[in-house]
């Protein structure tokens, strides 16, 4: 079942056209990856699927709701509740310690302190960081700050779980903990995860993946439009 | 290093770094006229008794009013070096990241100060010139004698050549020596200045101490001068000056380093009460860094502590005149219609409202740097659905909470100085009356302080649309 | 190694002296080992057996090297599925890849190479999602992992050698049809 749509996507930085039609699905439950060089459109594919931006044409389709067409209030809090966000870095607050954090979303939404801190700490557990529920991000090295980011975009249970190059600053070894902490918690919870990267050995661990270059999907997955210059579809 | 490779280096910089030199430069040129008017009026001949019958204004006319004229526009410098000290940290860690790049290209690290320095000292520069400028420039435009031949302001009297002289060299020289101090703990390696999140020990009270040390300082100083009165002595200006002056910096200071202790208690305090997630964005970041608002504020405080006092200062007067209108009365003659004393309160007023503009300014620039800096992670806040209404509330809150007390704390300190000076009763004339505290003007001042902080957290939201956009989250 | 296929693709463009196919074979191929004549001579010997070139031309007397050789149809038609066959992922399969893609731009040009190295992606991209399974998998030995790394990284290895290759062949194909 498609969870997530987007029929022929079109964004633009000012002259700069990011993204020049792009029309994939996400079935629900699976970790597709979006690959490509740099430059290719990927992470703003990426905020446009999360309602973090709103496409200058074309449709995104979250479920039932058109994402595109509503205002920014009613994202922000579908970006509460329903999704995750995971970036490359710079996402935790560098004054609260990583419970807080983690509990931030929650305290959001509403839930009491110590309900959200216990409900925190577990999450912190679960990625193998439990330890670290009190010290702040400042004083952790850059794979215990991405495991408690991982632990912030999953505490509210996220149907969709969007990650922008989560393993961008870190090295193969730390990047492969990482990578396969999340797998097993998101392939256990069923959460949909679109994961954007442009690292092969970081695409594998996704069921499927779909290739962008210059801001279109590319079939061959190899990032090359036609040798005959048309535009395969 | 040539010096014009110096020069290049030090003005090599993005708009931000021009916003600096402008600001800087413009705080110099303000310190430049204030300096030289006060030169000016120090300048001005003692010629006849008492008055000089050469100006309207009493201020600058009569001979023992003049030294508290030009030491009110000295202390005007206060602001303005506070506004300079802000903008210095303006874009600093995009310098900081230029500054890591000449050492990698094999900078001495010593250089790379010097690269730093140097912008201060030429933005300083540029500025004295400019404030020379104006300041000849205006000397003919503002001389009007009127009817009586009485000036409006010195425009007649030029300070000694040497002194100008003094000024433009030493200004750029202070402010090239200030910026070096200041950067004396950012040792720049080639790697950049790293930030870790150190766990500062929380300020403890003893500011506190200082502000009772300061008040008796002050407060010392009748006492003193009465008793060398009873022994008809002359008391030294020098100690006499110390004990008031020294007592009144110690005073304010204390208020400003005490600040730090109340946004940490404050903090805490805002921790404990509220869940709100706003409450405690805004209660971690006091705690973390409480020394941010005694920068922030600094200036804003000692224009309120001096406010307060002018506040009592002008109740005392007030009440001094009512009381001349009683005896006249009583006597049965006319009162005196023109207050000089009030009048002159109306300029104190006026300074201290200049003053609290300057202070202003360097509020803004600090809150706005403080949005700008973190605007990474706000980014990322409001790309993981934090409405931006809870971000701006954390910040509203972040500067209101430990600004209320401290305002308070500062009033207080005012009054509190002048208190030894107008006493419990007024006595004029033969007529006396009990001291009443201005809580009007009091009030006016404390609500101008808190004004002026939320205007200056408005301007700064307005940069949080800007800053959270999604652009700031792209790392390729 | 193949060998075979190789010296098939080199006379797919007209016949040529044993002599002329070892140095081609040297030149096309510069970083495989350069082919030994004897291996050359036996290989010829063997397609020649299996009906896949004929000798062709006057010169019988003097020995394989000055005999020329000519492609079959039987032997066109092996060099096709060769050409068009993906090779299983694995971490010594790299000369092959290299000796296939080129023979296949010398034989037909910029878009066969394009069609075998887009199958060829897909077979490593699927391979590589097995062996990291393998690698998260919490049953594996540390033996599975340290093979499976092993793998893992010389296939990316292949990978981002196919991917720049199409960028040239890409260009070539520009060049060659503008």
């Amino acid at each position: 079942m498609t969870i997530l749509r987007a029929r022929g996507v079109v964004k633009s930085y000012g002259p700069t056209p990011a993204l020049r039609g792009v029309t994939i699905d996400v079935a629900e439950g699976e970790i597709l990856a979006v690959t490509g060089p740099s430059g290719c459109g990927k992470s703003t594919l990426l905020h446009c699927l999360a309602g973090i931006l709103r496409p200058d044409a074309g449709e995104v389709t979250y479920g039932e709701h058109r994402l595109d067409t509503w205002p920014e209030r009613m994202r922000a809090r579908l970006r509460r509740t329903e999704f995750g966000v995971l970036f490359q870095f710079g996402q935790l607050v560098a004054e609260l310690t990583a419970a807080e954090n983690v509990a931030l979303p929650l305290l959001l939404a509403g839930t009491g302190r110590r309900e959200a801190r216990t409900a925190a700490v577990a999450w912190l557990d679960r990625l193998g960081v439990a330890e670290l529920a009190d010290t702040r991000p400042g004083e952790m090295s850059g794979g215990q700050q991405q495991r408690c980011a991982v632990a912030r975009a999953l505490v509210t249970e996220p149907r969709v779980l969007f990650a922008d190059e989560p393993t961008g600053a870190l090295d193969s070894r730390t990047s492969e903990q990482l990578l396969g902490e999340l797998t097993r918690v998101v392939r256990r919870q069923r959460t949909t995860v679109v994961l954007v990267t442009h690292d092969v050995q970081v695409a594998a661990y996704a069921d499927r993946e779909v290739a962008l270059r210059d801001g279109e999907v590319d079939p061959t997955g190899l990032g090359l439009t036609a040798i005959t210059g048309k535009h395969t579809r | 290093m040539k010096l014009t490779t110096l020069l290049r280096l030090a003005l090599a910089g993005s708009r931000t770094d021009g916003i600096r030199v402008v600001l800087t430069a413009f705080s110099a040129l303000l310190a430049t006229v204030a300096i030289l008017a006060a030169l000016t009026v120090l300048a001005i001949p003692e010629i006849g008794d008492s008055v000089n019958n050469r100006y309207v204004n009493p201020l600058l006319d009569e001979h023992g009013l003049r030294g508290g004229t030009a030491l009110t526009l000295v202390l005007l410098c206060i602001p303005i070096l506070a506004l300079a000290g802000q903008c210095a940290r303006l874009g600093a860690p995009a310098r900081d990241r230029r500054l890591a790049g000449f050492r990698l290209a094999g900078a001495t690290p010593g250089q790379a100060t010097l690269v730093a320095v140097a912008e201060t000292g030429v933005a300083a520069l540029l500025g004295v010139a400019a404030g020379l400028g104006a300041y000849f420039a205006a000397r003919p435009l503002l001389d009007r004698p009127d009817a009586a031949g009485l000036r409006p302001l010195p425009t007649d009297v030029l300070p000694e050549p040497w002194q100008i002289a003094v000024v433009a060299v030493a200004l750029p020289l202070v402010a090239a020596l200030t910026a070096a101090v200041m950067l004396r703990r950012v040792v720049v390696g080639p790697l950049g200045v790293v930030r870790r999140a150190r766990r500062t020990r929380p300020p403890l009270p003893w500011p506190g101490a200082l502000i009772v040390l300061g008040l008796i300082s002050f407060a010392a100083v009748i006492p003193v001068l009465r008793w060398y009165d009873a022994r008809a002595q002359q008391p030294p200006f020098a100690l006499v000056t110390t004990m008031g002056v020294g007592g009144a910096l110690a005073a304010t200071a204390g208020v400003i380093l005490g600040t730090g202790w109340i946004s940490y208690a404050m903090g805490g305090l805002l921790n404990r009460l509220s869940h709100r997630p706003a409450a405690l964005l805004a209660a971690r970041r006091l705690t973390s860094d409480p020394w941010q608002g005694a920068r922030t504020f600094a200036a804003l405080l000692a224009c309120v502590i001096v406010g307060a006092g002018a506040a009592e200062m002008r109740g005392y007067f007030r009440i001094m005149r009512d009381l001349d209108v009683l005896a006249a009365r009583r006597g049965g003659y006319e009162p005196q219609r023109d207050s000089f004393y009030l009048n002159s309160m109306d300029l104190v007023d006026i300074a201290i409202v200049v003053a609290v503009v300057i202070a202003a300014a360097g509020l803004v620039v600090a809150v706005g740097e403080g949005i700008v800096s973190r605007r990474r992670a706000y980014a990322a806040l409001v790309a993981s659905g934090v409405p931006r209404a809870v971000l701006a509330r954390s910040i509203l809150l972040q500067a209101l909470v430990p600004i209320l007390p401290s305002v308070v704390l500062a009033l207080l300190v005012g009054m509190r100085l002048v208190g030894p000076l107008t006493g419990d009763e007024v006595a004029n004339y033969g007529e006396s009356a009990p001291f009443v505290h201005a809580w009007d003007t009091l009030a006016a001042y404390g609500a101008l302080a808190v004004g002026a902080v939320l205007a200056t957290v408005g301007v700064g939201l307005l940069l949080l649309r800007g800053s959270t956009a999604v652009e700031e989250l792209r790392t390729g | 190694m193949s060998t075979a296929h190789v010296l098939l693709g080199l006379l797919a463009g007209g016949r040529l002296h044993g002599y002329e196919l070892k140095r081609s074979h040297d030149q096309r191929l510069p970083l495989a080992k350069p082919v030994a004549f004897g291996q050359v001579y036996a290989t010829l010997g063997r397609l020649q057996r299996d009906g896949l070139v004929t000798t062709a031309g006057q010169d019988q007397e003097g020995g394989p090297e000055r005999t020329s050789f000519a492609i079959t149809e039987a032997g066109r038609t092996r060099l096709d599925e060769w050409l068009a066959a993906v090779e299983p992922p694995a971490p010594h399969v790299t000369s092959t890849l290299f000796a296939k893609v080129a023979v296949a731009v010398l034989v037909d040009g910029a878009e066969r190479a394009r069609d075998y190295l887009v199958a060829q992606r897909a077979a490593h991209m699927a391979r590589l999602r097995e062996l990291t399974a393998v690698k998260t998998d919490p049953a594996s030995t540390l033996g599975d992992v340290v093979a499976a790394d092993f793998a893992i990284l010389h296939l990316d290895a292949d990978l981002r050698w196919v991917t720049n290759t199409l960028e040239r062949v890409a260009d070539l194909h520009r060049e060659v049809h503008p």
